[in-house]
């Protein structure tokens, strides 16, 4: 019998999507065409070549390596891109996932990838045209809402803030715009330089699209363990102490 | 069961800052984005900075040219209130270059010695043949307040310092000896009796034995121009002179060789110890400070012993600002982000809320303070209660998540009231840290998020050194500090490590956490820092209050 990853505990509808974060089985949900995503990215103009910081790994004459012949390169690296990134933040009010599982899902999903967890903000290094797939798969799918999430390079800060009054996450730089037609625009790329032109990445999710695609818990919404008053813990809680447990007592080691 | 603690507060901290006519259980706001001007202290910063353009001959202060134009204040500028005061002060006030009180409590730390006396006066009786009287000691008392700020004793026509520059040295004595106390010009004593509740006193004394030290404070504009590692050099000397005055002894003969050992070096405890040379910082540096230590500086046990969690909560506050704000803040990195981390744990009342809600919640479920058994298990049940209770704080208010807009802010003190409840709660600090680190999993796993890019790094691998008695990574929490392998690199831990390791000894009704000669040391009257109440202190500095020690004015231009 094929052994199938559980990936994380519960039956909540937290739990489910955390799962399927983790599995990388992701419903897309709009097709936001490659150029866009690259001027959002803003690390070359969109149709220039790539930048490359060695020959292709063909031409190099590599050296005679069993995990080489083990490990096919990634295009990116096959070609010799520079690494570049994407950083994402996403907001404490019911955005569709949070850092850890951005980091999750690119770990596992994603070979030749550097995640990086901050509790605002979500980076992910990678070959250069590696990354700009990778990010079309983010962009693309329900990992992201366009009103609860945005791609910042930089003064990222707005991950913990009330919400604009259009349901809007707080941007210092204020990169997206809500348009009359009621989709979002990138109007700066992710560390803030003016974009040619407004990039349509599609309507927000409503509140209760947003809520049932979650990976936060918050006790408007799945709570983790109940209320004061009312406790109820989740499996993630009981899994939790359970390894908390055993990484305390492991930790005891009097011989 | 009884009611539990339910005061929020907050609330009163949220209201001012961000005015009544908010409603603070919104989910959403109209950004006004009314920039730097919207500060009364960023306007005045702009001002200084205009005012000072054409001195200085070169661009200074100019929020304007932050991030491409785009001024910070795009969202609102919010003051902060010291928990536990009545200080409204703005963010600014609290980074410990604007803030002359926090600069003071280092001071406080840097220019304090503790050298005994008994080895130096068993010398002059059995080597030098000299009599030691109370009478004698207090005439040595004289005149070690005369020399230690700087002054000539036995050599003719020597520089001495401006007595109104070093007005804060001082040197006074404390005993476990009543009848020896009884003795000692009331001037020159730190009086356990009088400064201590009673039973305190005793287990100070009991501890101390009958043994007589010396708290020297020299001067604070000595250590601000050199090093918290001069001190013992600067003592060392104004003892040595002062012990051939009082005692008429020759400054040559071999045997005072003994006496400068016994009395300047064999009974010394410096504040902190010295670092590795890769952190290159003498004794009496941050860097060496132990989490016990800084417990038994702060003085609030002793004058608020029946408040436990205040207790707790002021060792914190000494400790966010000491080892965040300017150990790593500034000693190891540099720069402002880290009074931003800090003040989450003493500003605005959140902290505070939160650990008398689990101090409530221990006391309601295991009979009082000390009670609970010290197991993992009433880790399990205090840490999880009080991480849930904060969680549901911060989404219940989303002000509140706004000012601690940081995860690592939230980490701190979701994981401190987690660690001070168990502390409190079990009478030992290691179950406390067990709690801590709960907390801190307990809170990625809720929110999927937790501090910055490494904030939390310790935080996941640390379970594990919770009851490791193993090489360098042993130690009860007492004795860790900030230098303890995996707490030596990032902010907003080091002051809730000192203030769990207090909540343990705070539950028990212990004097001191790990040290009574510090304990005693730090209840000098004489001393300029708030010892007894930190955060009143960090107010009182940054309301503009506060008259710091080692003040150049007297000998400089007026401005």
């Amino acid at each position: 019998m094929a052994y199938t990853a559980q990936f994380y505990p519960g039956s909540t509808s937290v739990g489910i999507n955390r799962r399927k974060q983790m599995s990388g089985n992701l419903e897309k949900l709009r097709d936001i065409p490659e150029a866009d995503i690259v001027a959002i990215l803003g690390h070359r103009t969109p149709g220039a070549d790539y930048s490359s910081t060695h020959p292709p790994l063909k031409e190099m004459g590599e050296p005679d390596c069993p995990i080489r012949q083990i490990v096919a390169p990634t295009p990116g690296a096959a070609a010799g891109d520079r690494v570049r990134y994407n950083q994402f933040a996403d907001s404490m009010y019911f955005a569709p996932s949070t850092p850890y599982w951005r980091s999750y899902w690119a770990a596992i999903n994603c070979r030749g990838c550097d995640p990086g967890t901050l509790s605002g903000r979500q980076i992910i290094e990678a070959r250069e045209r590696d990354l700009d797939a990778l990010t079309k798969v983010q962009m693309d799918s329900e990992v992201t809402d366009m009103a609860l999430c945005s791609m910042r390079g930089c003064t990222v800060h707005g991950h913990s803030l009330r919400l604009e009054e259009n349901g809007m996450m707080f941007d210092m730089l204020s990169r997206t715009e809500m348009g009359k037609d009621g989709n979002i625009y990138y109007v700066k790329d992710q560390v803030g330089i003016p974009l040619d032109k407004k990039i349509n990445v599609g309507k927000p999710m409503s509140e209760a699209e947003a809520k049932k695609r979650t990976t936060i818990f918050r006790f408007d919404g799945v709570a983790i363990g109940g209320k004061v008053g009312a406790r109820k813990y989740d499996e993630a809680v009981e899994a939790l102490h359970h390894m908390w447990t055993l990484r305390t007592q492991w930790g005891y080691r009097p011989e | 069961m009884a009611k539990l603690h339910s005061k929020k507060l907050f609330i009163k901290a949220l209201n001012k800052k961000f005015g009544k006519d908010f409603d603070l259980a919104s989910q959403k706001t109209e950004y006004k984005r009314l920039g730097p001007e919207q500060s009364a202290r960023k306007r005045e910063f702009m001002e200084f900075s205009k005012k000072l353009e054409g001195k200085r001959g070169i661009s200074f202060y100019n929020p304007y040219v932050h991030a491409g134009g785009i001024p910070l204040g795009q969202r609102q500028l919010v003051p902060y209130k010291l928990s536990g005061t009545e200080f409204i002060v703005e963010g600014d006030d609290l980074h410990f270059v604007n803030n002359p009180a926090m600069q003071q409590m280092w001071d406080d730390v840097r220019r304090t010695i503790i050298v005994g006396l008994d080895m130096a006066h068993e010398v002059l009786e059995k080597r030098l043949g000299k009599e030691v009287t109370p009478e004698t000691i207090n005439n040595y008392l004289e005149i070690l307040n005369h020399a230690m700020p700087g002054a000539a004793v036995v050599q003719e026509h020597m520089v001495e310092t401006h007595p109104g520059l070093v007005d804060d040295c001082n040197v006074r004595v404390f005993t476990g000896d009543d009848a020896l106390a009884d003795e000692i010009d009331p001037q020159y004593l730190v009086d356990i009796n009088k400064l201590f509740p009673a039973d305190q006193a005793e287990q100070l004394k009991a501890a101390m034995g009958k043994t007589t030290w010396q708290a020297i404070h020299i001067p604070t504009i000595v250590v601000r121009s050199c090093d918290g590692g001069t001190t013992s050099r600067w003592s060392a000397m104004q003892l040595g002179m002062t012990f051939i005055d009082a005692y008429n002894m020759a400054a040559g003969e071999a045997a005072v060789a003994d006496l400068a050992y016994a009395a300047k070096h064999a009974a010394v405890l410096q504040m902190s110890d010295m670092l590795p040379a890769r952190r290159a910082r003498g004794p009496n540096n941050p860097g060496g400070l132990s989490f016990g230590f800084m417990s038994d500086m702060v003085q609030t046990s002793r004058t608020k012993p029946q408040d436990p969690v205040m207790v707790s909560l002021n060792v914190v506050a000494a400790g966010a600002m000491l080892y965040d704000q300017i150990w790593l803040g500034s000693y190891m990195s540099g720069g402002v982000g880290f009074t931003q981390y800090a003040t989450a744990a003493y500003t605005n009342d959140v902290l505070d809320d939160f650990s008398y809600y689990a101090a409530d919640y221990a006391v309601d479920k295991y009979g009082g303070f000390a009670k609970a058994p010290a197991t993992v298990e009433t880790a399990k049940d205090i840490a999880t209660e009080a991480t849930l209770y904060g969680i549901e704080q911060y989404e219940s208010f989303p002000t509140l998540l706004e000012d601690h807009f940081g995860g690592s802010q939230r980490a701190s003190v979701l994981a401190a009231c987690s660690g001070i409840g168990a502390g409190l709660a079990t009478g030992h600090s290691q179950i406390g840290l067990a709690g801590w680190y709960l907390s801190m999993l307990l809170h990625k796993e809720a929110w999927g998020r937790l501090g910055f890019f490494g904030y939390d790094l310790q935080d996941q691998c640390g379970p594990t050194n919770v009851f490791s008695y193993q090489s360098d990574e042993s130690n009860p929490v007492e004795l860790r500090g900030a230098n303890y392998p995996n707490y030596a690199m990032n902010v907003g831990h080091q002051g809730e490590y000192a203030g769990i390791t207090q909540s343990a000894h705070a539950g028990r009704g212990d004097a001191f956490a790990v040290n009574p000669l510090i304990k005693v040391c730090f209840a000098n009257p004489a001393l300029i820092f708030t010892w007894d109440d930190i955060r009143r202190g960090f107010g009182l500095g940054g309301a503009r209050e506060f008259r710091a020690a080692g003040d150049r004015g007297l000998v400089m231009p007026a401005v």
